[in-house]
């Protein structure tokens, strides 16, 4: 998600890459966020390759913000 | 979750934060292409003025190249755009930088010229003045300091023709686009090629 808020939209194998995880970890969480509408995808060709692009939607972004709150609050406390 | 936790997971949200904006975005190959063809263009129009070719040849050597540039170009920039695997903010401010920098050129170059708005001579220093921006703005957006300061480079060739304005500024030029496009143009190609092949080490 902290990746997603930066950029506007990411392929797959770029998060997988600058996070450090497998396919099929990657691909569960990124479905659980998509389940929750807080990103979207495009799935596409590019020279016959599958790409899959995400997306932060606004609600995501909104999630992530309160989420950070949340985390300043307990340092705060 | 204690403060501590959360402290850190603050800080690992933030590195990435960081991290995904200082994103390589630029592959340097359009400033490859444009200082390849821009330093032939200067030495052709050189060459044609100390054979005593007259302008309209030289306007229609221009006019064609840079028709066919930034035909070029926009075929090169809808690949890239199609491949790239992110796209970030910073890489739309720096399409716009360049758009931009580069219809002010062809202004310069071209309507500025044809309407004898000012003297010919000197769209050597008023192009590498508009270039020196370009640079500054692009080195500041991708936080690079070498591509900012290349700028310097830009203004500094820009004072020189302009105190010592002349044929040989076309030669001037055709060094700058050399030493000051080309050669950074292939050190940010060689940059992005090292991103390619190991994105999650690259800061």
């Amino acid at each position: 998600m902290a990746l997603l808020v930066s950029v506007e939209e990411a392929e797959f194998t770029y998060i997988r890459d600058k996070i450090n995880a497998t396919d099929g970890n990657l691909s569960v969480h990124l479905k659980k966020l998509e389940e929750h509408k807080y990103i979207s995808v495009e799935k596409k060709f590019v020279e016959r390759k599958p790409m899959s692009l995400y997306k932060i939607t606004s609600e995501g972004r909104k999630a992530f913000e309160e989420y950070i709150r949340m985390l300043e609050n307990i340092i705060k406390r | 979750m204690d403060s501590r936790q959360a402290e850190q997971e603050l800080a690992v949200i933030k590195t990435i934060m960081e991290d995904s904006r200082k994103i390589g975005i630029d592959k340097g190959v359009h400033y490859i292409f444009w200082g390849v063809l821009v330093t032939a263009a200067l030495i052709v129009n050189y060459i044609f003025l100390v054979m005593g070719i007259s302008g309209p040849y030289i306007g229609m050597l221009w006019l064609v190249l840079m028709i066919g540039g930034w035909v070029v170009s926009a075929i090169i920039g809808r690949k890239e755009n199609k491949a790239r695997k992110v796209k970030t903010f910073a890489g739309k401010i720096l399409s716009a930088i360049w758009i931009g920098a580069g219809v002010s050129m062809m202004m310069l170059g071209f309507i500025g010229i044809v309407t004898h708005a000012y003297n010919p001579i000197f769209v050597c220093p008023l192009i590498a003045t508009v270039l020196g921006a370009a640079y500054f703005a692009s080195g500041i957006v991708q936080s690079q300091n070498w591509v900012r300061n290349l700028s310097f480079g830009w203004w500094a060739g820009a004072i020189l023709m302009f105190i010592f304005p002349g044929f040989h500024s076309l030669l001037v030029f055709a060094f700058m686009m050399v030493a000051l496009q080309t050669v950074p143009g292939i050190i940010l190609y060689r940059q992005w090629k090292r991103y390619e092949s190991a994105p999650a080490q690259y800061v």
